[in-house]
């Protein structure tokens, strides 16, 4: 499915968005609301396909880095096919500025900004966070990672978490709440388990779909994103927009927490192999007798 | 830039190590840190490019869009800068803690680019008084360790090296409407010449000496800078004192001295890393790094 | 004339070294099962399960420590957790009433109570009113100190003192901040290098390199400065020069501790002070250093 192609196909006039479609360098498909609403796309084809050509629950490739800058005290930056997030995190720390007064006696405050790249999406942003969506954002980042993170750990202290989405293509929030996650691990923040999103469709009003990205969401199929720990499997905040039948509802949200389940364990693998290298290199702080690092 | 706090004894120490030309990690005072440039990471823009100047990390992207010109300008394209402070850099810019710095950033950089010599505006006129190329240059603060204005003048030097503009096919005319037709081949675009386009050369006085390329620590002991936009060929295209503190006449003609120097060798540099790396995207499947490395 | 260059982002070298040799100890990653046996007892990074109290799962991700019944997970990073005794550089934030606030990179800042410091004219004098008034005369916010962990809070905030001659506020030199983790825990962690000057490796990852002061005591206790000396060139160079070689151990996470850092500094010497800058001499002088503290372990 070429965008380009469609765009082409309809004629003369095209507005500015055209040269932002035609801009994209990648061959992938860009996701084009305009495309996407006149042609009607089906988001399996019947050979079990979807749109950029996985199967019903096959999760996008995932890649990530831990310890991606020295400044912040943890970072991780995650690939989720085409989507692209980096999270910071600052902290445990003493509260500092506007939250100087905020601290709670008896866990820590966690605070959540998720701000998208101007350049993120297809169509130029304005105003990279601060509108009412990115806010929206931050509340739900907040609320998951609250569910991981033990704050009675750290009482009267202050948690920042800041992720960037350097690339918007589908499943943003999930991605975010993954690489907030590697973040936290890799500041050494307690966490009861890891906390893993993920966002699951239904198509052909039957067959559900794991881990959707901007074209399928664009096409107006219902979207369930859920945040959940994965080990004792529970739900820290599921969403859900467009709407299905409600018997469709536990075998969509089965699907997605099984997309968590999967995702969890690729993230895992990651951090296992970070804190293998690192202890490596530093001989796991081990000294012999006379003093020299084994 | 609010950030590092140090004592006076550490302030001392460093202005000694200023005056007798050995900065704390043993730079001249007109030595670089080692700094890193990558092309083309950001798919949804024309042109990006990301520099990394020791702890300084730059993500810069370059999207194009058709405007009308403006009146008083017809037969010229328009240029926007926009300097987002991420606060991952540092938990400061939460919210709309770093608006003051973006603001500084991106007006000097409009200011400098809008002067006519550095960048052809022309370049960007598809039909005059009625539509031009409009480039919206997106730079993202990623991380700050001193020394953003260089830093950011690199990236986005680099990636408007980068910039593919698509390439316009037919027009036709229908009454006041302008039918226009992009080429329908993603890689028939124009490059965009660079070659007046300036970077930036921040010039920190410490006591009495100048030096570039600050660290944060050494930004704290400094009461004035100045920042230079210098071309490759030694133009000063545009002149900026920052900061409270205010120059000697003197030390101000041997910065600027010293600042077009610098600024010529800053830009030479520049060039072969653009060309080395051109080279190496030109092969079938060049491995992009980004922030996996 | 000085060199600009930058490089590719494809150039790029990994600093971590790798040796394939040892085992790796057992890893645990955030909410995994360590045990189920039901009388252990859990320490750092590690907590009961709400549900199931006989489970004991891991809260960070690192290498597992058994003291007898408590068992602990050390994470490979983390803010600084203070124990009694340690020695730590500390900023100044703030001056309080009757004591002042420490930035010392843990999860809240740490106090340095006036009762806790020497002030000038002897150690058993009372602390009066003139003294609380001219707490900014000894420190002020932005000061660096060196001090002691006299106790933790119950809140985990540290209580610091100066009451040595060895501690107290620091003077010229310089500051490099590394995490945690990386600083060996010795008996001893002010050292005089070999290599002409002097370190203070504080367990807070932050560490103070200053050039060595020709009387043996009071190098950096009390409170008074000379900000009119100028410190010579060759110091100079030592001190940058060991700043790049901790800088360099570092981001190849390796341990830092005198031996450590001499070797580094003495491998370093086949380089010039700013192509220490460069990440590819970094990572050599890294390597050089690991490959020598091998050999003497072998030897």
């Amino acid at each position: 499915m070429d965008c380009h192609a469609a765009m082409r196909g309809r004629g003369g006039g095209f507005s500015y968005s055209h040269a932002a479609v035609i801009g994209s360098r990648c061959g992938q498909p860009v996701g084009c609301r305009r495309a996407a609403a006149s042609t009607a796309m089906e988001l399996l084809s019947d050979q079990g396909l979807r749109l950029d050509g996985r199967r019903p629950d096959e999760l996008r490739n995932i890649r990530c880095k831990i310890g991606v800058f020295s400044q912040a005290d943890g970072s991780a930056y995650i690939e989720q096919g085409n989507t692209k997030v980096l999270a910071t995190v600052y902290g445990p720390h003493q509260p500092r500025g506007q939250a100087k007064n905020k601290f709670l006696f008896d866990e820590a405050l966690v605070n959540c900004q998720y701000s998208m790249a101007v350049f993120s999406t297809g169509e130029r942003k304005r105003r990279p966070r601060g509108d009412r969506k990115s806010q929206e954002m931050s509340i739900h980042l907040r609320q998951a990672l609250e569910a991981a993170i033990r704050t009675e750990l750290y009482p009267r202290s202050q948690i920042d978490i800041y992720v960037e989405v350097l690339q918007a293509d589908g499943g943003n929030y999930c991605a975010c709440v993954n690489a907030a996650t590697l973040a936290l691990v890799d500041a050494g923040v307690g966490l009861r388990e890891y906390a893993v999103a993920c966002s699951a469709s239904l198509a052909n009003g039957e067959i559900p779909l794991v881990d959707v990205s901007h074209l399928e969401e664009s096409t107006g199929g219902p979207n369930l994103t859920v945040a959940a720990l994965p080990i004792s499997g529970q739900v820290a905040l599921m969403e859900m927009s467009q709407r299905f039948h409600c018997d469709h509802l536990p075998k969509v949200l089965e699907r997605a927490l099984e997309g968590c389940k999967d995702i969890h364990r690729i993230l895992d693998e990651a951090v296992r192999k970070h804190v293998e290298e690192t202890g490596r290199a530093s001989g796991w702080g081990q000294v012999d007798r006379a003093g020299i690092v084994l | 830039m609010a950030g590092v706090l140090l004592s006076e004894a550490e302030k001392t120490f460093i202005l000694h190590g200023v005056q007798s030309d050995l900065r704390n990690d043993g730079r001249s005072k007109q030595d670089y840190r080692p700094m890193e440039l990558e092309l083309d990471i950001v798919t949804h823009a024309n042109g990006s490019a990301r520099v990394r100047l020791a702890n300084t990390d730059i993500l810069v992207g370059v999207k194009t869009e058709i405007d009308v010109p403006k009146p008083e300008k017809p037969d010229e394209g328009k240029i926007e800068f926009f300097v987002d402070c991420s606060a991952n850099a540092t938990p400061e810019f939460e919210g709309k803690g770093g608006e003051d710095l973006a603001t500084e950033i991106s007006n000097f950089l409009s200011t400098s680019f809008n002067s006519g010599l550095s960048f052809d505006l022309k370049s960007l006129c598809i039909l005059k008084e009625i539509q031009c190329w409009k480039l919206y240059v997106d730079i993202l603060i990623l991380e700050c360790g001193g020394n953003l204005f260089d830093a950011v003048s690199l990236a986005v030097k680099a990636a408007l090296h980068n910039t593919m503009v698509p390439r316009v096919e037919t027009m036709a005319m229908d009454g006041g409407n302008v039918d226009l037709q992009l080429s329908g081949d993603p890689y028939d675009c124009w490059r965009l010449d660079i070659k007046n386009v300036p970077c930036l050369v921040t010039l920190t006085k410490i006591g009495e000496h100048l030096i570039v390329d600050p660290t944060a620590e050494e930004e704290n002991c400094s009461m004035a800078s100045l920042v230079l936009a210098v071309t490759e060929d030694g133009r000063i295209n545009s002149l900026s004192k920052t900061s409270v503190g205010s120059f000697h006449p003197h030390t101000l003609t041997e910065g600027l001295k010293v600042g077009t120097e610098v600024g010529i060798r800053l830009n030479k540099a520049l060039k072969e890393a653009l060309e080395k790396e051109e080279k190496r995207l030109q092969a079938d499947k060049p491995e992009r790094s980004g922030f996996l490395k | 004339m000085s060199n600009i260059r930058i490089r590719l982002a494809s150039e790029r070298v990994n600093p971590s070294l790798t040796f394939g040799e040892e085992g790796a100890p057992q890893l645990f990653t955030p909410g995994e099962t360590i045990t189920e046996n039901q009388r252990v007892m859990s320490g750092h990074g590690t907590y009961m399960d709400e549900d199931n109290k006989e489970v004991l799962r891991a809260s960070v991700a690192g290498t597992v420590e058994r003291v007898n019944q408590l068992i602990c997970v050390r994470p490979i990073k983390c803010r600084y957790m203070g124990e009694i005794g340690d020695v730590v550089v500390g900023r100044i934030t703030e001056v309080q009433q009757k004591r002042w606030k420490v930035d010392t990179n843990s999860r809240l800042d740490s106090v340095l109570l006036i009762s806790s410091v020497n002030l000038p004219g002897g150690e058993l004098r009372r602390r009066s009113v003139e003294d609380e008034q001219m707490m900014r005369k000894y420190l002020q916010e932005g000061d660096l100190v060196s001090a002691e962990v006299q106790s933790v809070f119950s809140d985990g905030s540290l209580s610091l003192h100066t009451r040595s001659l060895k501690y107290g506020k620091l003077s010229q030199g310089l500051l490099v901040k590394v995490s945690p983790s990386l600083i060996l825990r010795r008996k001893n962690h002010f050292h005089n290098l070999l290599c002409g000057a002097s370190i203070i490796l504080g367990n807070n990852g932050l560490i103070w390199i200053y050039p060595t002061s020709p009387e043996d005591e009071s190098g950096v206790g009390g409170f008074t400065q000379n900000l009119e000396q100028v410190i010579d060139k060759e110091d100079r160079e030592r001190i940058a020069r060991l700043r790049n070689c901790v800088l360099a151990l570092s981001a190849s996470k390796f341990m830092l501790f005198d031996t450590s850092i001499q070797y580094a500094y003495e491998e370093s010497s086949n380089y010039s002070l700013k192509e220490l800058l460069a990440p590819e001499c970094m990572l050599d002088v890294a390597f050089r250093t690991r490959h020598r503290l091998q050999s003497y372990r072998d030897a």
